[in-house]
């Protein structure tokens, strides 16, 4: 039984007469790096928020552990899969980058005295020391990034979905970022990434699923061409 | 008549809005939001949209009807524990009127989404409102939605980092709302700024006189309407309650 599970799923934004994703048929397991890639307006991101529960699919299931997503609240599923915005600025809510690396462990119970000795952990990995009692959104770019993936991997999710992780990166921290990603998976936890950097998918991704116009037209994973 | 002016339709809600905030009783605001409600399937309102549009105030309409329920006492008691009334006939009353009152301005309001913010400032420009002014109110106006997804982000990113929300106690829940709220502000007021920015780098206020694509007419039809709002809005208010 696959982690993450797509059945015939398919799904369109209100108001839209079109289909941004059709009849998608996927199981991502906690094994490993999928990249998912495609043009702009291919579906790539409509596939991940379906994937978290953000959004709902029009049409078919999609089951996390065996269980329809739809019997989760998004906490609970929130616990179990760590989600990179796109765009990291909607996913900042806290006062300064430290509170916004401790937010996630700090609610799920973690111990105060290993709370500080985490914190300084993301930041130096990260590069963000300097940066602690800054407000998020005063970041430059890439700094941004840097704290959103650090905040979400905080959580110690057990599967991971970066969207575009790489974009506002300089080569060195993408390299940074693909060694902890590597590491991260080897630990067991299952990765997803959207990107359109074909060297850091090249490097990273063990399984690549291309979209096309809302469509599965490639999944390495299975070895063959779809439509 | 469902393509009137925007400035005409204005009119119209400043009108209905001016009688709601004036009438006391829940008949005459009763009467009046039926015929908001008229007014807006004449427009081409959906029942369902208009409820759509309604269901954010439902729990502001509430609290507000309990509030006046309980302390606002007069007339006879409906409901008492021991020698304290809680729920009397006037405060049933007051009640009423303020949820009616939040009904037909919300419904009036809705006006306002029968044609484009850019006919809005026209309209207001053609109506010798400074541009700058005009430009501010749409600003506002279009920060609202921005607001409420600035929120409703914010709580999908709390729970998406592990946090059940619907099951945290009401102190704790509200200690964190309390916590989230400056950053949620400063977030806007950032967005804002970047607005600015951008408006001044592509020649926002650099020259006195601005160039408009096309200009707003008032037909026959307008004038009749506005001339009725007003001369009936004036009337009812002139007669009294």
């Amino acid at each position: 039984m696959a982690f993450l599970e797509f059945n015939q799923v398919s799904f369109s934004y209100p108001q839209e007469g079109r289909f941004a994703l059709r009849d998608i048929q996927l199981g991502f397991s906690r094994d490993g790096i999928t990249a998912i890639t495609g043009a702009n307006g291919s579906g790539k991101t409509t596939l991940t928020k379906l994937m978290i529960g953000v959004l709902r699919s029009t049409r078919g299931t999609v089951c996390l552990e065996g269980r329809s997503l739809e019997e989760y609240s998004l906490g609970e599923i929130g616990r179990r899969i760590g989600y990179v915005f796109q765009n990291p600025d909607l996913q900042f809510f806290c006062s300064t980058v430290a509170e916004e690396i401790s937010f996630g462990f700090v609610n799920q119970g973690c111990r105060p005295e290993t709370v500080e000795e985490k914190i300084q952990y993301y930041l130096d990995y990260f590069e963000l020391g300097n940066y602690r009692h800054v407000f998020p959104l005063h970041l430059s770019h890439g700094e941004k990034r840097r704290l959103a993936i650090a905040s979400v991997l905080a959580t110690e999710p057990s599967f991971l979905i970066l969207d575009e992780p790489t974009t506002g990166l300089d080569a060195y921290r993408k390299r940074l970022l693909a060694d902890l990603l590597i590491k991260i998976a080897g630990a067991g936890t299952g990765i997803s990434l959207v990107s359109h950097d074909q060297a850091f998918v090249n490097r990273l991704a063990e399984r690549v699923i291309t979209l096309e116009k809302g469509r599965v037209v490639w999944d390495s994973g299975e070895g063959r061409k779809h439509g | 008549m469902a393509n009137l002016d925007p400035r005409t339709k204005m009119i119209m809600v400043v009108c209905l809005s001016i009688l709601a905030l004036l009438y006391n009783t829940p008949a005459q605001l009763f009467l009046l939001f039926v015929f908001t409600l008229m007014l807006l399937l004449f427009f081409n309102f959906r029942l369902n949209v208009i409820g759509v549009y309604l269901k954010p105030f439902l729990a502001l309409m509430l609290f507000l009807f309990v509030v006046q329920c309980v302390f606002s006492p007069s007339g006879l008691s409906i409901l008492s524990v021991g020698q304290v009334s809680l729920v009397t006939s006037g405060g049933l009353l007051l009640g009423s009127s303020m949820v009616l009152r939040i009904i037909v301005v919300t419904a009036a309001a809705m006006l306002f989404t029968t044609f484009s913010p850019r006919d809005f400032i026209l309209g207001l420009v053609q109506w010798k409102v400074p541009y700058e002014l005009a430009f501010m109110v749409f600003i506002a106006l279009r920060f609202l939605p921005v607001f409420r997804d600035e929120l409703v982000n914010v709580i999908t990113a709390v729970q998406l980092r592990g946090v059940d929300l619907k099951k945290v106690p009401w102190k704790q829940k509200l200690d964190l709302y309390r916590r989230l709220f400056f950053p949620v502000v400063y977030g806007v007021m950032l967005k804002a700024q970047h607005l600015a920015v951008s408006m001044e780098s592509r020649g926002f206020r650099a020259y006195p006189t601005r160039t408009y694509l096309r200009r707003l007419n008032l037909y026959y039809a307008d004038y009749i309407v506005m001339v009725t709002f007003l001369a009936a809005t004036i009337t009812l208010i002139v007669m009294g309650p």
